[in-house]
């Protein structure tokens, strides 16, 4: 079996037992649902100011929910026993990094897409900027994934990682929210594309570096 | 109690040479020519560069302890690293203190969400995170990779940090050395008191890390004698 496909099953037996499991995709969406309402009604009912909110309203939604769904990756695996039995397969531990981290994507993914209409209806976030929002989406969601998956491994066994996690990962991953909202809030603005594709740059230059830095790192820090 | 547990003259020296070049620097800084359009609150910059070029710097160092900590896995690389970030902190701290001093004259407020000062805050929670978690992990080792890794990704705000002022200009003066073009943009009448403060900032830095891992060599013996005591 090639890396490529081991990651790729990894990945897609993940999300099995997700959709499968049902109760963390739902209680994510509920929440933001929940969320999204009580930001309305604090931040409203005036539709100019709601539209201005809309981008930090998503992503900082996106924020809560990928630190909810981050202790999924390794959450399964803790409580079946089954991380040693995959820690047990010959070869480098990377791979185990990387297919947990398309789960995570492919997760995040979901929940942005659904996030995103939730914002448009509640929030007047024009859709006529979709293409450029989903470029966005994308390149933001790889980012946060990246590191939230390398804490969630890091801190797997531990007592107490549900209130560690987001403690640890939020501070790193700031710049990767803000670009996306400052992305985001260029599109809907209107900004000409040279200013958006100046946060895409920044934001695949993070991917690019947060990607190759924690899969390095990964193996060491899983062994304790 | 062996020579290598007591203060050695390496330590000494480099903190009395470091007090000694502060005074020599606050010296040139006073005697400096006012700048033209700040007059003389601009000498602040004496304190605020050095502190933040060492603390920036320093976190670097500790990239490179704890890059040899996950190679090696000796417990005394995890120590030095947490101590580089212990005494870096109380160095950025100095940068953000005069940083907020110097912005209530010239900005008229004393903070404000500009591009520098807040990746420059991010920086400090991400290193004031480092030891909420090594505070949270009681197996030693685990602690020791988990701080290594945070040590190694939080250090990518660092040049995130030196070139905000660059990417999105708005308030903060840009750098006072631009290490992508390798110019400097002081006034070369004011540069010796700079150059100073750096050398005695270097020097003191340099001298509470070892006087500061000297105390953690010592407590971590203490603790392998008597782990109940720790």
């Amino acid at each position: 079996m090639t890396l490529l496909t081991r990651i790729f099953w990894l990945a897609l037996r993940d999300l099995t037992l997700e959709l499968r499991g049902r109760t963390g995709l739902l209680a994510a969406v509920f929440f933001l649902f929940t969320m999204l309402l009580i930001l309305g009604l604090a931040l409203g009912p005036n539709q100019g100011d709601l539209r201005k909110a809309a981008p930090g309203v998503l992503w900082v939604a996106l924020a809560f929910a990928g630190s909810l769904l981050a202790g999924r990756a390794f959450g399964l695996e803790v409580e079946d026993n089954t991380l040693d039995d995959l820690l047990l397969i010959p070869g480098n531990r990377e791979w185990i990094y990387y297919g947990k981290l398309l789960f995570q994507l492919l997760l995040l993914l979901i929940v942005g897409l659904v996030l995103l209409f939730l914002t448009a209806g509640l929030f007047y976030l024009p859709l006529s900027a979709l293409p450029g929002i989903l470029v966005t989406l994308v390149l933001g969601s790889v980012g946060y994934a990246s590191v939230s998956t390398f804490y969630a491994g890091m801190l797997a066994r531990l007592r107490g990682r549900e209130a560690l996690l987001p403690l640890v990962l939020f501070p790193v991953v700031v710049p990767v929210v803000l670009a996306s909202v400052r992305a985001t809030a260029s599109l809907v603005e209107g900004l000409p594309p040279g200013e958006v594709a100046d946060w895409w740059r920044l934001l695949l230059v993070f991917d690019v570096i947060y990607v190759t830095l924690c899969g390095l790192l990964f193996p060491y820090v899983l062994e304790g | 109690m062996s020579q290598s547990k007591r203060m050695d003259i390496l330590s000494l020296t480099s903190l009395s040479l470091g007090l000694l070049s502060l005074g020599i620097g606050a010296f040139l800084a006073f005697t400096a020519p006012p700048a033209t359009e700040q007059g003389h609150v601009y000498r602040i910059i004496f304190l605020h560069v050095p502190s933040a070029w060492v603390g920036m710097v320093s976190l670097f160092v500790a990239v490179v302890y704890s890059i040899l900590y996950l190679a090696r896995g000796k417990a005394r690389y995890d120590r030095m690293a947490t101590v580089v970030i212990e005494v870096a902190l109380l160095f950025l701290s100095l940068t953000l203190i005069s940083g907020m001093l110097w912005g209530r004259p010239t900005w008229g407020v004393y903070w404000t969400w500009e591009p520098r000062l807040t990746t420059f805050a991010i920086l400090l929670v991400v290193y004031i995170g480092y030891f909420v978690v090594r505070s949270a992990i009681e197996d030693p080792e685990l602690r020791a990779k988990a701080s290594a890794a945070i040590s190694i990704l939080g250090a990518i705000n660092v040049p995130i940090t030196y070139m905000s002022v660059k990417w999105w200009r708005s308030l903060h003066q840009t750098q006072t050395f631009d290490l992508t073009t390798g110019r400097s943009n002081f006034d070369p009448a004011m540069l010796p008191a700079l150059l100073v403060n750096i050398l005695a900032l270097s020097l003191l830095f340099f001298a509470f890390v070892r006087i500061r891992g000297l105390l953690a060599e010592r407590e971590s013996a203490k603790q392998e004698l008597s782990p109940q005591a720790g």
